[in-house]
Formats: structure tokens, C-alpha cells, sequence
């Protein structure tokens, strides 16, 4: 069976950067250094974190951050992101090709980085939300929030990647 | 010794690193690119025989510098899109002494296994060849150029040139050379040919018809007739060898290609649609041969009359050849704002196409699935709604297409134009001695030179191709539909009791598959169906999973006939686990609540859970939103069961078969599978075919098929005490575990 953390039944606090200690109030159980997965990390937002020990084994859910109280909900926060590092993109700055390798330099809200690309069908997902999901050469990860909020040169630039 | 690295070390410590390393250098260097707080900003990792600086922009550009003796362990830790190199101390804290993306993580593998080693054994020189080692063959750039490589240890394409990418394909050229050539020479007459005619058309008007010469006008039209005899057979000959040149030449591709792709590991094929590879076989190579006999061929003969003509016209009157070049300039201007704005169009109407492709290369070979999900009007909504993504991307490409030629044309044609105009006023004005012939003969010059501009506008062969592709979409859409959905009734529940009266089976009517089959399972059984393999046991199940409707006898379920009863209700009730799991590219969530309409999150938690495939979801990178068939996400057999099982889960039927469920993962993974099925089939009506007897453990009841027919039907106590069949298939299986276990004894002593 699954086991949920569905609220304020739970205190959670950072365990140096990357790990959580979770303390159950009425059971007065603890889990110590545990990692936080999210469940959707696509899709979902807040919802269904997974907590897990070193070796992957799921200990518990987090149904949603938001129930939790916000001491709590803001360790579980700094430690995904931590863990989970997807740089938006804000602007396309420049594309090259040689020999069908891409070179792509783009200014993300972790700042400038050039990355290649081998493939745009493989590596370039353009979602119905507008998003578009972009995995390069080394699998690293970037999003593009919404391709219509881009300028308008960057977005001459991705769309026929699409 | 110079000190092993990735990258250059980075400028803003350069200072503090020449001061430290003055004396020696480090052994080598991990040259990372993010900042600890998670920047794209250089950091590095120096690692000397005793100890290891850590270069941080957030500690300024002197480094932290942390003995080996301190250090316990040393571990790199992938996360999601960035990575950490880890050291937990010997005093219990842990730190994280660099992060970077997976770019460098690899190299840094080989150094945190360098410090574990040295911490193990001590500093020998020995630890740095692994090290070394490691570089150079996880080494992804070109030593030479600095390039990114395809694949670590690859050969650099930049440095090979793009002379021998051509050349692998000249290869399959080459066996033809002579006929190429042949073709090659051929073209050069048949262009030579094309020039004479403009030239007795000019000299008919200007000297025959003016002196009235009726035998030299026959004269001359019989030389015509000659002439146009000699240029058509020739260029009949000439297309038919190029066409047999250049069918030889794709076949030797298409088999190349196709005998490669049987030999890639199927590492490949996960991150590889079928659908494309189809794609490559069928259409890429006709894109060689297209390049191969277009380049070779048509462009030669196309440049030869170009320059041909261009000399004959300077010849005849330089100052209107440069009238009638007007054009040539927009034409090339066109010509390349057409190729950029419809070669993206194209690439997006590729996309679109691949998608339907990739959707068919899903659904067609996993036809069994959709159709016991009942999902097949979702399917084809969803090929509607792909075919007309295509249709808009079409429309758009097609508005260009249509336009840009029909522009050039018209520019050609206003070339004409101009020639009429200036050459026409020379002629009425009488000047430059320059006559109606001339006029008519450059006129029909011009026009021939506009064609190569022209020629890659014609594709008669894909109209030919065209009407063979579509006999065979015929003969799909022809053909009778199935089913009828929504006739039958639909009862209240299904209970689970199972009814085979007098089945009598063929697929082609040539062999029974099944004969006679009476057999009456209770609601809540669990039926082990075992026999030797094409003895019958599938196609039972086939038939009560209602794939094929056209046999002798009855099935009835709850004492009703599966024929009455609403196929897509029917097939509801029924869960399906099959041997080699159908995956779609599709997020894990989907796969698993394929089928099952709108789902809560929870409800689909809960089934995977129940299906053990819970825990191995939760340490993937994307979890439940892990697109299965993307890159380095295939999952191994028993993972992809579990998630099959837990399909099964979400649909909560009355019925479950298991069709060798177990028969193609190791047996610690059957023993979860074994666990997931336990709790999955309480309460329900279970039919198992299994080929390890052990999997049939919760059996209660026993079905042995032998040539299509049920030669045994009853409790295992029961069939072993009978001492038939069962009880041989028993005693060979344990006899076979029994040698297994003395030939492991024996080797183990």
C-alpha cells in the first residue's frame, strides 16, 4: 500500500541541501535523509512528491505541497529544486549546424549556455500548452514556458524545429 | 606530466591554480559548468596524489581544499538535468564539492572511483590509468578539432570531411559506373541534338521561305524529322537504362539498410520509432537515389545545354542575350526564398506524416490490445485528429508550392517578353542586320533556357507511385469490417462462469486448431492451461477474447453466449496480460490507464502499486511521466509485465488471462510478477497458460491441450493421481530441475 502525506501531520526540514527529514507527529516515526521525486515531473506541479530513500525505495507520497504547512512545504520545495534543475529558456540567441549537429546557444534563467542537439524530432517536444520540452545531446533538460511569449527572432528560429 | 582534463581550465582561477601548481601539476582536472547554487558558470575539480581543490565561483577564486584521509567515500549523484560530486567525511557531514550537467558526469565518475580507490589501497601510479583510461574512452569531443563526437571513442565527422560521407554513398554507385557513364555520354548527344532544330528554324525563315525553295524546305524538314528521330530514341534508351541504373542502385541500399537494422541492438529500436526506420528503408533511400541520378545526370546534362545555348546566343547577338538574362537574377532570388520558406514546411509536414506512421507502427501490430481495451474509436479519433494536423501543415506547404513555381514561370515568360520587344524593334528598325530567322531562333534558344531552372518541377514517377500506393490502401478500405459494436446486450454483471461446447476451430480450414473442446470453468477458478507449444492453448484464448468469431460449437459466459453480448462490454470484463506486453509512446501513466476512460491519479498509484511497478516508476527520472520508447527509457521485460499487470488492475474485470506472463523474465522477477498476479486474481475467474508448471501453483483447477484437444481437465491432486499427461509433464520438469541442481553441485565442487 502506498502511504500518504496529505497535510499538516508531518514536519518536514532540510537535511543539508539535498535531503529531507520527515517526523510524523502521531506516530512519532521519522525518516531521516530522504530524497523528494516528483511523481509528474512533466506535467504536475505541487502534486504527488514521492519520498525515498538513498537506494530509490518509496517510503511515502505527498499528495499535495500545498497542505502541508509552509515550513514544511518550503523544504520539500528547496529540495526539488535542488534535485531538479529543467532551465527555462527566454531567449534563443544563436543556431548552427554542421555535419547535422546543432549548436544551440540560449539564455535561461540559469544564464547563457550552448548545448548540441542531434536530432529535433528526438530532442525537440512541442506541447499542446504551448510549452516545448527540449533534451539535448548529454540528456540535460530545458523548457521553453510558452513558445508564444518568446520574441519574435527567437521564435522564427524554433519553429521550423517543430 | 601533463595533467589529464575535459576542458581548458577555466580563466577566473587561473591566478590561484598557477600559484598553487607551480611546483607540480595536478594529475588532472574535472572541468565542470555549473555553479553550486546551480548557474552556468565553469568550476573544477583538481585532484593531486593526496588531496582534491575544489574551484567555486561561491567561494571566490581560491579553492576548498579537502584532504583524501577526510573523505570516507566519494560518489557522482545524477539528478534531474544537473549532477553532484558528493563526499561524505569522515566526521559524518556531507558535501558536495562540484555540480555540473551530464555533460561531465561521466568523466567525473572516474575520478570519484580514483579517490575511493586511493582511499582503499593508497596512491599508486597504477590508479591513474583507469583514470586516463577513462578520458580517452569516455572522451566525447575531437582531440583534434574539439568537436562533439556522435559517440564517445567515434570518428569525428568535422575532421573526416564530408568527401567520405559522399563517398560511402558514391559506393553504391560505383558497381554502375559504366553504365553511368554510358547514360552520362548519351546525355551529352541528346543535348547537342536539342540545339540544331532552333537553328534550321531560324534558317527556314530567313533563307527558305523567303526565295520560296520548296526542295530545300523538304530538305530541311526531313533533317528536322532526323534530327528529333535520333534526340527521342536516344533519350528513350537513355531514361530507360538510368531508371534500371538507379532502381539497382536503391534495392543494394534498401538491403544494406534493412540488414543493418536486423544487426542494431535493441538499445536502437528504444530510441528509434519502428515507424521511422520504416520510413528510412522505404523513402530516405529513394532521397540517395533521387541525389545520385539527379546530381550525376540531369544536373551535368542540364549545365552542358546552359552553357551551350548561352554560347550559341552570344554568337548570334551578345547585346539581346544580355536582354534575355533579365530574368535569370529573380529567378535565382525566388528560387531560394521558395527553398527556405518551403524546406521547413516540409521538415513540419515530415513531422506530421511521421506521426501518423508512428501511431499506425503502434496500433496496427498491437491491434490485439486496442481491441480487448475497446479502445478503438479513441484510436481512430486519434488518427483523425494526426491526419488532419497533416492536412493544415499540407495546405500551407501546398499554398507555397503552388504559388512560387507559377511565379517563375511567369517571369520566364515576361523574359520572352522582352526579347520580342528588343529583338522585334531590330527588326523593324533593320539594324544590326538582324532578321525574323535570328529572332525566332533566339526566341526558341531562350526558352530552352529557362528549363533547367524548370526541371525539378517535374515528378511524373510519383504519380506512378501514387496510384500503387493507393491500389493498396484499397484494398484495406475495401475489405469487410469485423464487428458490429453496440448490438448485443449487455448484462447487468459478469459473474465469471466459463462454458466451451463443442468448439471446433480452423484458421484456414486446412488444419483443426481446436477440436471438440468441452470444458466448464466456475466463476472465481483459477485454470492452469498447459500443453506442449501449437498444441491449442493460445487460440482458446483467442477465441474467448473474441479475436475470431467464425468457429463450430458455443462459448457462453454466465450461460450466455459471448455472441450476444456487447463485444465492447464484453471485452471490458476481460483483462489481458500477454507474454511480450504491448508498451505505446505514451507517458507510464497512460500505458497504464489505457483503456480505462478518465482515471484519478490515485487510482492509477494504486494499481501500479497493487502490480509491484509502483517502486521501479518511482526511481525512474520522469516517474509516471516517463515516455516509454524515448531515449534510455526501454524497460526490461518483467518491468513492462508488471505495468501490463497493472492495466489489468485498472480495468477490475471479472475475467483475467495471463498468457505466459512469466515465460520471458528471470525468475527473482517472476517472483514479484507471481506476487502482483496473487493479488490481482482474488475473487476472480483466472485462466493461466504457462509453460514452467511452477507459475501455476495457485491453480486449482488443471486444462492439459494436446493437438487441439482437452485430453485432462481437473484438480492438480486429481491429474497427478490419474497419471497422465500432467503427471509426465510434472515428472519431466522436476526431472529436469533435478539435473540442473547436480550439474550446479558438480560444477560447484
Amino acid at each position: 500500500m502506498i502511504r500518504y502525506i496529505d497535510g499538516p501531520e508531518v514536519r518536514i526540514t532540510q537535511n543539508g541541501e539535498l535531503f529531507l527529514d520527515v517526523e510524523f507527529y502521531f506516530t512519532k516515526e521519522k525518516l531521516v535523509e530522504v530524497e523528494a521525486h516528483r511523481l509528474f515531473p512533466k506535467s504536475g506541479s505541487g502534486k504527488y512528491i514521492s519520498l525515498m530513500t538513498h537506494d530509490g525505495e518509496p517510503l511515502a507520497v505527498i499528495r499535495d505541497l500545498d497542505n502541508l504547512d509552509s515550513d514544511s512545504a518550503n523544504a520539500v520545495k528547496n529540495a526539488l529544486s535542488e534535485y531538479y534543475m529543467i532551465p527555462k529558456i527566454k531567449r534563443f540567441i544563436s543556431m548552427s549546424e554542421k555535419y547535422q549537429i546543432w549548436i544551440w546557444t540560449v539564455e535561461t534563467d540559469h544564464g547563457i549556455i550552448s548545448f548540441e542537439i542531434r536530432n529535433h524530432i528526438v530532442s525537440v517536444k512541442p506541447l499542446y500548452d504551448g510549452r516545448v520540452l527540449i533534451k539535448d545531446a548529454d540528456d540535460n533538460r530545458y523548457e521553453v514556458p510558452d513558445i508564444n511569449k518568446l520574441d519574435k527572432r527567437s521564435r522564427r528560429m524554433l519553429e521550423p524545429k517543430l | 606530466m601533463q595533467t589529464i582534463t575535459n576542458k581548458p581550465f577555466p580563466g577566473e582561477f587561473r591566478q590561484s591554480y598557477d600559484k598553487l601548481f607551480s611546483q607540480t601539476a595536478p594529475l588532472f582536472t574535472v572541468v565542470g559548468d555549473l555553479s553550486l547554487k546551480l548557474s552556468y558558470k565553469t568550476n573544477a575539480l583538481c585532484f593531486t596524489k593526496e588531496r582534491v581543490y575544489a574551484f567555486n565561483t561561491e567561494n571566490g577564486t581560491e579553492p576548498e581544499i579537502i584532504e583524501y584521509s577526510e573523505i570516507e567515500k566519494t560518489q557522482v549523484k545524477r539528478m534531474y538535468g544537473n549532477a553532484a560530486f558528493f563526499a561524505e567525511m569522515k566526521n559524518g557531514e556531507k558535501r558536495i564539492l562540484s555540480r555540473f550537467t551530464f555533460a561531465v558526469a561521466s568523466i567525473a565518475d572516474a575520478a570519484s572511483d580514483f579517490i575511493n580507490a586511493v582511499n582503499e589501497k593508497g596512491y599508486s601510479d597504477e590508479l591513474i590509468y583507469p583514470v586516463e583510461n577513462a578520458y580517452m574512452h569516455r572522451r566525447s569531443f575531437c582531440p583534434k578539432c574539439g568537436r562533439k563526437l556522435p559517440r564517445p571513442d567515434a570518428e569525428c565527422l568535422n575532421c573526416k570531411g564530408k568527401g567520405k560521407m559522399f563517398s560511402k554513398f558514391a559506393a553504391y554507385a560505383l558497381p554502375h559506373k559504366k553504365m553511368l557513364i554510358v547514360c552520362m555520354l548519351l546525355s551529352v548527344f541528346t543535348t547537342a541534338m536539342s540545339l540544331i532544330p532552333p537553328y534550321v528554324t531560324g534558317y527556314m525563315v530567313d533563307d527558305v521561305l523567303p526565295d520560296r525553295n520548296s526542295a530545300l524546305l523538304i530538305k530541311m524538314i526531313l533533317a528536322l524529322l532526323g534530327v528529333y528521330i535520333l534526340q527521342y530514341s536516344v533519350t528513350a534508351v537513355r531514361s530507360y537504362l538510368l531508371r534500371m541504373t538507379g532502381d539497382k542502385i536503391v534495392i543494394d541500399l534498401k538491403k544494406d539498410i534493412y540488414g543493418k537494422s536486423q544487426h542494431l541492438p535493441m538499445s536502437f529500436y528504444d530510441k528509434t520509432s519502428t515507424g521511422s526506420v520504416i520510413n528510412r528503408i522505404n523513402s530516405d533511400t529513394g532521397t540517395i537515389q533521387n541525389f545520385v541520378l539527379r546530381v550525376s545526370q540531369e544536373a551535368v546534362v542540364q549545365l552542358l545545354t546552359l552553357i551551350g545555348i548561352l554560347v550559341i546566343m552570344i554568337c548570334m547577338n551578345p547585346k539581346l542575350t544580355l536582354f534575355s538574362l533579365f530574368p535569370i537574377p529573380f529567378v535565382v532570388i525566388i528560387g531560394r526564398v521558395f527553398g527556405r520558406k518551403i524546406g521547413p514546411r516540409y521538415m513540419r509536414l515530415w513531422r506530421r506524416g511521421a506521426s501518423i506512421s508512428g501511431l499506425l507502427t503502434d496500433t496496427i501490430p498491437g491491434i490485439r490490445v486496442i481491441k480487448a481495451f475497446t479502445n478503438e474509436e479513441k484510436t481512430v479519433n486519434k488518427f483523425n485528429d494526426y491526419c488532419e494536423e497533416w492536412m493544415r501543415e499540407d495546405s500551407k506547404a501546398a499554398k507555397i508550392a503552388g504559388f512560387f513555381p507559377a511565379f517563375m514561370t511567369f517571369l520566364v515568360t515576361c523574359g520572352s517578353l522582352v526579347i520580342w520587344f528588343s529583338g522585334g524593334s531590330y527588326v523593324i528598325k533593320g539594324s544590326d542586320g538582324f532578321s525574323v530567322g535570328l529572332l525566332v531562333s533566339f526566341i526558341s534558344y531562350a526558352s530552352m533556357f529557362y528549363a533547367p531552372v524548370s526541371f525539378f518541377a517535374n515528378f511524373s514517377d510519383t504519380y506512378r507511385n501514387t496510384l500503387a500506393s493507393a491500389e493498396k490502401i484499397l484494398d484495406i478500405l475495401d475489405a469487410e469490417p469485423e464487428h458490429d459494436f453496440g448490438k448485443g446486450e449487455i448484462p447487468e454483471r459478469i459473474d465469471g462462469k466459463i462454458e466451451f461446447k463443442n468448439v471446433n476451430f480452423s484458421f484456414d480450414r486446412s488444419k483443426k486448431v481446436l477440436s471438440n473442446v468441452n470444458l466448464t470453468i466456475e466463476p472465481g477458478d483459477v485454470v492452469g492451461i498447459v500443453g506442449t507449444t501449437g498444441s491449442g492453448k493460445s487460440t482458446l484464448i483467442n477465441l474467448i477474447m473474441r479475436y475470431y468469431d467464425d468457429y463450430e460449437g458455443e462459448i457462453l459466459v454466465d450461460g450466455k453466449n459471448i455472441k450476444d453480448i456487447d463485444l465492447d462490454y464484453y471485452r471490458d470484463q476481460i483483462g489481458y496480460v500477454q507474454q511480450e506486453p504491448l508498451m505505446f509512446r505514451d507517458t507510464i501513466f497512460s500505458n497504464i490507464a489505457y483503456g480505462a476512460g478518465h482515471v484519478r491519479v490515485e487510482q492509477v498509484l494504486r494499481a501500479a502499486d497493487i502490480a509491484h511497478a509502483h517502486e521501479f516508476i518511482c526511481r525512474l527520472p520522469d516517474a509516471y511521466d516517463t515516455v516509454l520508447g524515448e531515449r534510455g527509457t526501454g524497460l526490461s521485460g518483467g518491468e513492462k509485465q508488471r505495468i501490463s499487470i497493472a492495466r489489468a488492475v485498472m480495468k477490475n474485470p471479472a475475467i483475467l488471462i495471463f498468457d505466459e506472463a512469466t515465460a520471458a523474465v528471470d525468475s527473482e522477477t517472476e517472483h514479484l510478477i507471481q506476487e502482483a498476479i496473487e493479488r490481482l486474481i482474488r475473487g476472480r475467474t483466472t485462466l493461466m497458460i504457462a509453460h514452467r508448471l511452477s507459475t501455476l501453483k495457485n491453480a486449482n483447477k488443471i486444462a492439459v491441450v494436446d493437438k487441439g484437444e482437452i485430453i485432462e481437465f481437473g484438480s492438480p491432486e486429481e491429474l497427478m493421481a490419474k497419471k497422465g499427461k500432467y503427471y509426465k509433464l510434472i515428472q519431466i520438469q522436476s526431472m529436469g530441475e533435478q539435473l540442473m541442481a547436480q550439474k550446479r553441485a558438480e560444477n560447484f565442487e
